[in-house]
């Protein structure tokens, strides 16, 4: 179809299809990486759902929107050699930005260079961006950049600049600086990357979030990054202050097994209500621990370990512990040679 | 008399459920068994009208190495068919012809870009080595590829690389692998390298095949999966359209990819009408074409979508045959209209 009417409902459709498979999958992302919780999450998905329905056959209501992904398209970056500040520009352009709550920033040619350009951008009119109450830097792909490959930014004038954030996502740990942690509002903070280094996590070991419910560190592998060991972990969770904290995830690592007893013996399991230690090389030794230990701890409703190396047995033992536990994700370890080698998940 | 041939293999999924699609619309057909076609066609001597259709002759070898000589040899026995159509009355599914000019993926996206349908951009000029491929890209800007061997399905070779400009980093998704007996094989198992020492000895392997380039585009997503989509367009009428989801680049079902009902997607409801015009648009490229299955993309965020290939015996779709069979009974529909317009003819 060229220069018709077709072409005209196809773009018309295009775009609010575009709409709502996004407000669906960010409902869906957000959930299915919990970064929201119950009924929380539930409501957005329902809203994602329904947004779909509706989208293609309502006329779009620009008031509805209240978070909106921006990124550097292909042609953009690769063709029209656009920079990351781009991005910027294009949030400050869009009519839907001022009504919106949380702001997604996805591929800005992540592999070539920072996102600091935009994290600068931010910090620079944080009071055009004062509304902004959920931010998430780096939301992309294997599809559009190796996790490893992303150059991500220094956050240290962030925390000053947008108090009023509750949630803050971060995806690629490259380059990546968190700087003094001080903010009174946040709840969540999130880091997903191959490796976390080990500056990123003394930063957040010294951070004053007393608001802060929710940690969810994906720790990774040496190669992509990981410069620590069990002991830091384990340093992390006796010095860390999160008074508030209810979730804690440590997450998508190959030590998982030893960091169990240390997150059990942390002094957070007396007031978190949801354990995550999914994504990572959990096997039947860790699982043992967590049988054994978990149900001292009577806040905690809920377990997550999905994406594991479980036996069944063990699996069905766990599913047994009083609370909700999620196993789903049983991998198999890969066996060459005569050696057996176990991966997380994100290790790109 | 009129007579439908399958020129196929027998206990296939293709011929049990096309089979199965005819003696529900009242008619039979002869199944003609590739490994027999030497002795000769059946009721070659008869003054029969033939319809015939030609499905895909099974190869089992994983050497990367045989895909050249076995499409040879396939192609050799499509022209001798279409030579064989010429001496006598014989309708086709799909021509000979069109399974042919399909084979070739250079030519086919060729002759798509000429037409101006929407395709996955193929780098220009053809890369026997790695060295002058990384040149290749980065003079057109490209940071990622996907490498696909002209002739062969199935993911058989299919690679993406991804460089960073520079070049000190880069990585490699493939199923193929160097074994040290049978030389470049596919494993049927997708592979994440980022060892330049690893990933440099194998693409030279890979691109010893005779394989286009293409622009690697991130493909939509759903969830934590990218998709692409698998139309199968019959007579015009797009009788299946499937999204295939992958946790890695290469979406191809028989890697084990999850299929997707297209409704899950939240697409806008125009999207099925603009893809079925884009494939009816592509099939009109190629005479003598009436089945094919065709996969596209739609680029991520904007939803852009791009023809990536064609397949001239694409049908074969297993969440219909086990659901409606829909479009082996298509078939089926188009096979018992030719038999009842050649009889017809005849009386």
């Amino acid at each position: 179809m060229q220069g018709s009417e077709s072409e005209h409902e196809a773009l018309r459709g295009r775009r609010y299809g575009k709409r709502a498979a996004e407000l669906e999958q960010t409902a869906a992302r957000w959930t299915d990486r919990g970064v929201m919780q119950g009924s929380e999450s539930e409501h957005e998905a329902l809203r994602g759902r329904r947004y779909g329905k509706r989208a293609a056959e309502l006329e779009w209501r620009e008031n509805m929107v209240e978070s909106k992904k921006y990124c550097l398209e292909y042609e953009e970056y690769e063709e029209k050699g656009l920079e990351p500040d781009y991005v910027i520009e294009k949030i400050l352009a869009d009519p839907d930005f001022p009504g919106l709550k949380e702001l997604i920033i996805g591929d800005w040619g992540a592999w070539e260079g920072s996102c600091q350009p935009i994290i600068d951008g931010i910090v620079e009119r944080a009071d055009t961006f004062s509304h902004i109450e959920k931010l998430f830097i780096g939301d992309m792909d294997y599809e559009e950049c190796e996790v490893s490959w992303i150059n991500q930014g220094d956050y240290s004038k962030l925390w000053a600049a947008l108090p009023g954030l509750r949630e803050l996502t971060i995806k690629g740990s490259q380059d990546l600086e968190l700087g003094e942690i001080s903010h009174d509002r946040l709840e969540s903070l999130t880091i997903i990357c191959g490796g976390l280094g080990s500056d990123v996590i003394a930063s957040i070991q010294k951070a004053k979030l007393p608001a802060l419910k929710k940690l969810l560190l994906y720790i990774g592998i040496e190669d992509y990054g990981f410069d620590g060991n069990a002991d830091t972990i384990q340093k992390l969770l006796e010095e860390a202050a999160f008074p508030s904290l209810t979730y804690l995830g440590i997450v998508d690592s190959e030590m998982q097994d030893e960091i169990v007893p240390i997150v059990l013996d942390s002094k957070f399991m007396n007031q978190i209500e949801t354990l995550d230690l999914s994504l990572g090389t959990l096997t039947d030794q860790g699982g043992t621990i967590l049988l054994e230990r978990l149900p001292s701890f009577s806040g905690v409703k809920k377990l997550d370990v999905h994406y594991h190396y479980l036996s069944d047995e063990m699996m069905k033992k766990l599913q047994e512990l009083p609370m909700e536990v999620d196993v789903s994700e049983q991998e198999k370890a890969y066996e060459y040679k005569g050696e057996t080698y176990y991966s997380a998940m994100l290790t790109e | 008399m009129s007579a439908v041939v399958l020129l196929g293999s027998a206990d296939t999924r293709r011929s049990v459920y096309l089979q199965r699609a005819a003696a529900e619309t009242g008619i039979s057909f002869t199944l003609m068994d590739w490994r027999k076609l030497p002795e000769g066609w059946p009721g070659r001597e008869a003054q029969h009208q033939l319809f015939v259709k030609i499905d895909p002759p099974l190869w089992d070898s994983c050497r990367l190495g045989e895909l050249g000589e076995l499409t040879a040899d396939y192609r050799r026995a499509l022209a001798e068919l279409e030579y064989f159509a010429g001496q006598r009355q014989t309708d086709f599914l799909n021509t000979p012809a069109a399974i042919a000019a399909l084979l070739d993926k250079r030519t086919c996206k060729h002759m798509l870009k000429t037409a101006g349908l929407p395709v996955t951009e193929m780098l220009d000029g053809e890369f026997k080595e790695a060295g002058a491929l990384l040149e290749g890209m980065k003079t057109r800007g490209w940071h990622q590829v996907f490498i696909k061997p002209v002739y062969g399905s199935g993911a058989a070779g299919v690679s993406a690389l991804r460089i960073r400009q520079g070049g000190d980093r880069m990585a490699l998704y493939t199923c193929a692998a160097m074994d040290a007996t049978q030389g470049i094989v596919n494993t049927k198992r997708l592979r994440h390298l980022e060892d330049p020492g690893e990933i440099l000895p194998l693409l030279e392997e890979i691109l010893r095949l005779d394989c286009i380039v293409e622009r690697w585009y991130a493909k939509a997503a759903y969830r934590d999966c990218c998709y692409d989509l698998r139309a199968v367009l019959q007579d015009g009428h797009m009788d299946y359209l499937l999204a295939r989801l992958s946790k890695g680049p290469i979406t191809n079902l028989q890697l084990n990819n999850r299929p997707l009902d297209i409704a899950r997607l939240g697409l806008a409801d125009t999207m099925p009408k603009v893809l079925e015009d884009i494939c009816n648009r592509a099939m009109a490229c190629f005479p003598g074409l009436r089945s094919a299955g065709i996969d596209l993309l739609l680029e991520r965020d904007s939803l852009r979508p791009r023809i990536i290939e064609m397949n001239g015996q694409g049908d074969l779709i297993y969440q219909d045959i086990f659901h409606e069979n829909r479009i082996y009974r298509h078939q089926a529909q188009m096979m018992k209209r030719w038999m009842q317009a050649e009889d017809g003819a005849v009386t």
